[in-house]
């Protein structure tokens, strides 16, 4: 909050160094303090009109400004800003060099609340394609891969832009950057690296594997540092796990290769999602196959710096359809793909036997029933959020004041589901993708070409 | 005769020599204002505006900046400056700069307003009486080059008509403007309805800034840059079935019912001739009807047609209106003789492409041929079923299209629906490149080329194709397939795609693509109006809270 003017401005005498700054905008008058202007930040037009000894005039509309000035004295904006469309107030706020603080205060992930998320807006695409792939950015701008297009929307979710890709259709795909996305396909040789303004190819990797064939690429990943992408070779039988620099992508290391010989098809299951667990420094590897004995495959967890796995577990009964790590809860959470039921295992017990502990109906996991096939589940901030066909599911842990001790010194930790949105909400198609960005989550269904988007009604512009 | 404008008492001046002015004040007139303008010597000069919106901030800054360093050059600090200007619009208050208010332009009111000389220190606000409040949108849109959303309030038209009283129509335009269609990014903004006799007969969009001419019922409507019908003549004709604007003003017409070629100018609504396919040395030439139109930057082509079938395509000189050539006369006996039904210009290659394709009981049959504009020779042609070696037989084309920026032919198959492409620099025995592609979602469309109708039109480097109902677009991209050279061994890939979603291919078969501006406009079988695609940079989002 900037201090009070007032004593300054009451003396005045001083002129040349009173706190009090006067500009005329479009003809009103605005007075304000320097450190009012100075919360605009050094790159902003206001700092040098802090600097000036006279009035300055800003050949700007007095509307919008006294709508940003409400914004650098508050950090909100006000309620009548309302009456202007919120894309008025971007290209305004990107006039005096301050959009930041429009994003802060309406798209900040310190926002996001799992229990107040609300459907709120579709985000509709044009076309017949329906979403195949979404990547998110933190301040809650989306990019949605459907067909061989990619739409980007931006963060407030007014503007978007499309490209065509080489991709027939784009199964893979993690923005890395405000203009790049890194996009592969499970049909389609190489991993590309996408300037998503124009739609050109930055950069195509590709994996040279011993078998010279094409590498298509399975899943990608990336931690501050490193971009993971999992390849396969064109004729299914080896598969790595290729790390580049996010920066100069360089390859620097591969880890993991896999190859196929006679029938040890589950030696060698491509990873189809890769995870990057900061607290850990660690990389989380899935993938699953399904085969006459069923669905089975495994979670590697590799350390980047050594390239070696540092905890492997086999999955064999009810693996996984989905499986996600969550920072906050140090935790990893799958859906079964026999039972559809979530279950938890905790990252601090790493090297565990058999550390999955269920956290529904036990019974079901025997069933053979596939009924987990294509459930998704994805972490945000301390919850997990698990869909099962249209209808989502929010798991959070209860903090219990008093709880037992199991015999490895570590407590017994409660989770509890919810089902997500009001019952107009429930149901639908099944949802195919899972995102998180701002304070904002969206979710992609079958059939449907649109994007939903969910989230607090209070923070709805 | 009440003034319009005050300054510092005076009477506003404005250079009546200046003949954009000049068109204001007839404007005003037309509109019923009582203007009143006296003259006085001006002594500054004019500026000129840029209208990039880079270079508009750019320039705002440095204004503003350039501002700063005056200040500080003068110890003394006064609120008034030389480049500010009060504006008092209806009552209302604005103050800019004279940069802002000359970025219209020139010859703009506005500059006009700025070309004033002062040594008041402190002059009075120029008073304007019109709104306020679409002033305030229209000084919105110069500072910023964008329209706010308080546009809104205000329908397209009133924007326009104010926007022309004060000069600045063009920056309105490309404010206004959609962005550059993409047909992989595209949605039905609008149909353009005429109010009588709806049902399109023939339409074009060749001026190429948006605006359309349609043809229904024996009238021509003529609908802006900004979709706002403009005009509607009722011609002699009692069906138009094909029309070219071959000047702003001036529009070709040939009809199914009357014989010729005939001249109309729509600022007043007149016919003003009709050309025939006459030769006293041959009978058989007589009620030649018009069945397609092209023209060149110095020519009209037009197909005739007689009733016995005998056919050729005229070459008419722009500047006489007199008939300068006849290409390729024939008997119309057969297939391969039959008059063109769709005539385009290349200009790159001096090339007149014609077609003709008629559908019958054993499928569809036809030609594509090119003359050469200069010497009147076929260069080219091709028939199907039968010339050439051609990779397809039974599988003959039901509609061509020209891609007149990159010569190239495009065919789309009529039993496969395959889609055919062909450099014209490169036209063989059988130059046809079938197009691949591989959109899992598309899988199974493409058999449906021999059912319903199959139109193809090409713009902006994309290929738009009507199969039935249903709307698609190939787009190339720069890249290989899997590393492996693609079929024109250039580093290119087609890809396929859908423009409409499942709901817009039921309002009816579509019977003609075209593109103009940056719209697309399609019109569907027995459907009234026509349709207008534009993309878009606004997401159209929906609220379901």
């Amino acid at each position: 909050m900037p201090p009070l003017a007032v004593p300054n401005g009451f003396r005045q005498a001083k002129g040349g160094d009173s706190n009090i700054v006067t500009v005329n905008v479009g003809g009103q008058i605005f007075q304000t303090t320097k450190q009012t202007l100075t919360l605009a930040g050094a790159k902003s037009l206001f700092s040098r009109v802090s600097e000036s000894n006279s009035v300055p005039f800003i050949d700007r509309d007095p509307e919008l400004f006294s709508i940003i000035l409400s914004l650098l004295r508050t950090g909100n904006l006000p309620s009548k800003a309302k009456a202007f469309d919120l894309q008025d107030l971007i290209s305004e706020s990107q006039f005096y060099g301050v959009e930041t603080l429009i994003l802060n205060s309406l798209s900040n992930p310190s926002q996001f609340d799992a229990f107040n998320l609300e459907k709120s807006l579709i985000l509709p695409l044009n076309g017949r394609d329906s979403p195949s792939a979404i990547s998110t950015t933190p301040f809650g701008s989306v990019h949605v891969a459907h067909g061989s297009k990619i739409t980007s929307f931006d963060w407030s979710l007014r503007r978007k832009s499309t490209i065509l890709t080489q991709f027939p259709a784009v199964d893979s795909l993690l923005s890395i950057s405000p203009s790049l996305a890194a996009a592969g396909a499970t049909d389609f040789s190489g991993l590309q690296i996408l300037d998503l303004e124009n739609g050109s190819v930055k950069e195509s990797l590709n994996w040279e594997n011993v078998t010279k064939s094409s590498s298509t690429v399975q899943a990608i990943g990336s931690s501050p540092e490193f971009l993971f992408a999992s390849f396969e070779s064109g004729r299914r039988n080896s598969n790595s796990i290729l790390v580049y620099d996010l920066q100069t992508l360089n390859s620097v290391m591969e880890i993991g290769q896999n190859e196929i010989y006679g029938a040890q098809i589950d030696s060698a299951i491509p990873a189809s999602k890769l995870s990057w667990v900061s607290s850990y420094s660690l990389l989380m590897a899935s993938g699953s196959h399904s085969g006459i004995q069923g669905v089975s495959g495994n979670v590697k967890f590799w350390d980047i710096r050594s390239g070696s796995v540092v905890w492997e577990l086999k999955e064999k009964v009810d693996c996984f359809s989905d499986i996600t790590v969550s920072d906050n809860l140090s935790g990893i959470f799958k859906v079964g793909v026999n039972s559809s039921e979530v279950s938890f295992a905790d990252l601090r017990k790493m090297g565990a036997e058999d550390p999955w502990l269920c956290l529904g109906d036990k019974r079901k996991a025997v069933n053979g029933k596939k009924e987990g096939v294509g459930c998704k589940i994805e972490s945000q901030g301390n919850q997990v959020f698990c869909s099962k066909g249209g209808d989502l599911e929010l798991w959070s842990e209860v903090l219990m004041g008093s709880s037992k001790k199991s015999k490895d010194g570590l407590d017994d930790r409660v989770f509890r589901k919810n089902l997500m949105g009001r019952v107009k909400d429930m149901g639908g198609s099944k949802i195919t993708n899972l995102g998180f960005g701002g304070n904002k989550m969206f979710v992609t269904r079958k059939d449907q070409q649109y994007v939903e988007v969910w989230q607090s009604s209070a923070r709805v512009f | 005769m009440k003034p319009l404008l005050f300054l510092d008492n005076y009477h506003i001046t404005l250079d009546c020599t200046n003949p954009y002015l000049q068109f204001h004040r007839d404007f005003r007139k037309r509109q019923g204002y009582n203007s009143h303008f006296c003259h006085r010597k001006s002594s500054s000069s004019c500026y000129c505006g840029s209208s990039s919106s880079q270079s508009l901030r750019n320039r705002q800054f440095s204004r503003y900046f350039h501002l700063m360093g005056d200040e500080n050059s003068n110890s003394a600090p006064g609120p008034h400056h030389n480049d500010r200007i009060k504006l008092n619009v209806g009552g209302k208050l604005f103050e800019t700069t004279l940069s802002t208010i000359q970025s219209g332009g020139s010859d703009s009111l506005l500059a006009a307003l700025s070309n004033r000389t002062t040594h008041d220190p402190n002059p009075s606000p120029v008073f304007i009486d019109r709104d306020p409040e679409i002033f305030s949108v229209l000084l919105s849109l110069l500072r910023s080059n964008r329209l706010p959303s308080t546009s809104r309030r205000f329908s397209k038209q009133e924007l326009a008509d104010e926007a022309l009283y004060y000069g600045i129509e063009s920056h309105l335009k490309s404010a206004m403007s959609p962005p550059p269609f993409s047909g992989i990014d595209a949605s039905v903004v609008s149909t353009i309805r005429p109010a009588s006799e709806g049902l399109p007969s023939a339409f074009t969009a060749a001026s190429g800034d948006g605006s359309i001419w349609i043809a229904h019922g024996g009238q021509i409507s003529s609908y802006d840059w900004n979709l706002y019908h403009t005009a509607t003549i009722r011609t002699h004709l009692e069906d138009i079935t094909s029309i070219c604007r071959v000047w702003p003003e001036i529009a070709v017409l040939g009809s199914e019912s009357a014989a010729g070629l005939h001249f109309y100018n729509f600022s007043d609504g007149r016919h003003v001739g009709t050309t025939q396919w006459t030769d006293p040395t041959d009978t058989r030439i007589y009620k030649a009807r018009v069945t397609a139109i092209a023209d060149s930057q110095d020519s009209i082509f037009a197909s005739f047609d007689c009733p016995h079938k005998e056919n050729c395509v005229l070459v008419i000189d722009k500047s006489t209106l007199q008939i300068a050539s006849e290409l390729g006369r024939q008997s119309g006996n057969s297939a391969k003789h039959i008059v063109p039904g769709k005539l385009t210009w290349i200009p790159e290659k001096n090339l007149l492409v014609g077609t003709a394709v008629t559908g019958g009981a054993f499928g569809y049959s036809g030609y594509i041929r090119l003359w050469d504009a200069r010497s009147g020779n076929v260069v080219w042609e091709t028939s199907e079923p039968g010339s050439g070696r051609s990779s397809r037989f039974g599988d003959s084309f039901a509609d061509v299209a020209v891609d007149t920026d990159e010569s190239t032919l495009y065919k789309i198959c009529s039993k496969s629906g395959d889609l055919g492409m062909a450099d014209v620099r490169k036209l063989g025995d059988d130059p046809w490149v079938y197009l691949k592609d591989r959109n899992p979602s598309m899988r199974n469309t493409t058999s449906g080329g021999g059912e319903g109708n199959s139109v193809i039109q090409c713009y902006k480097k994309q290929v738009f194709v009507g199969r039935g109902g249903g709307l698609e677009v190939w787009s190339r991209v720069e890249g290989r397939e899997n590393g492996v050279e693609n079929e024109s061994g250039e580093g290119f890939l087609h890809r396929r795609n859908y423009v409409d979603k499942v709901e817009d291919c039921e309002r009816g078969i579509i019977m003609r693509i075209e593109g103009g501006g940056d719209r697309l406009f399609v019109s569907r079988e027995n459907v009234e109006g026509i349709e207008v695609w534009e993309s878009s940079h606004s997401s159209a989002t929906v609220s379901v809270l």
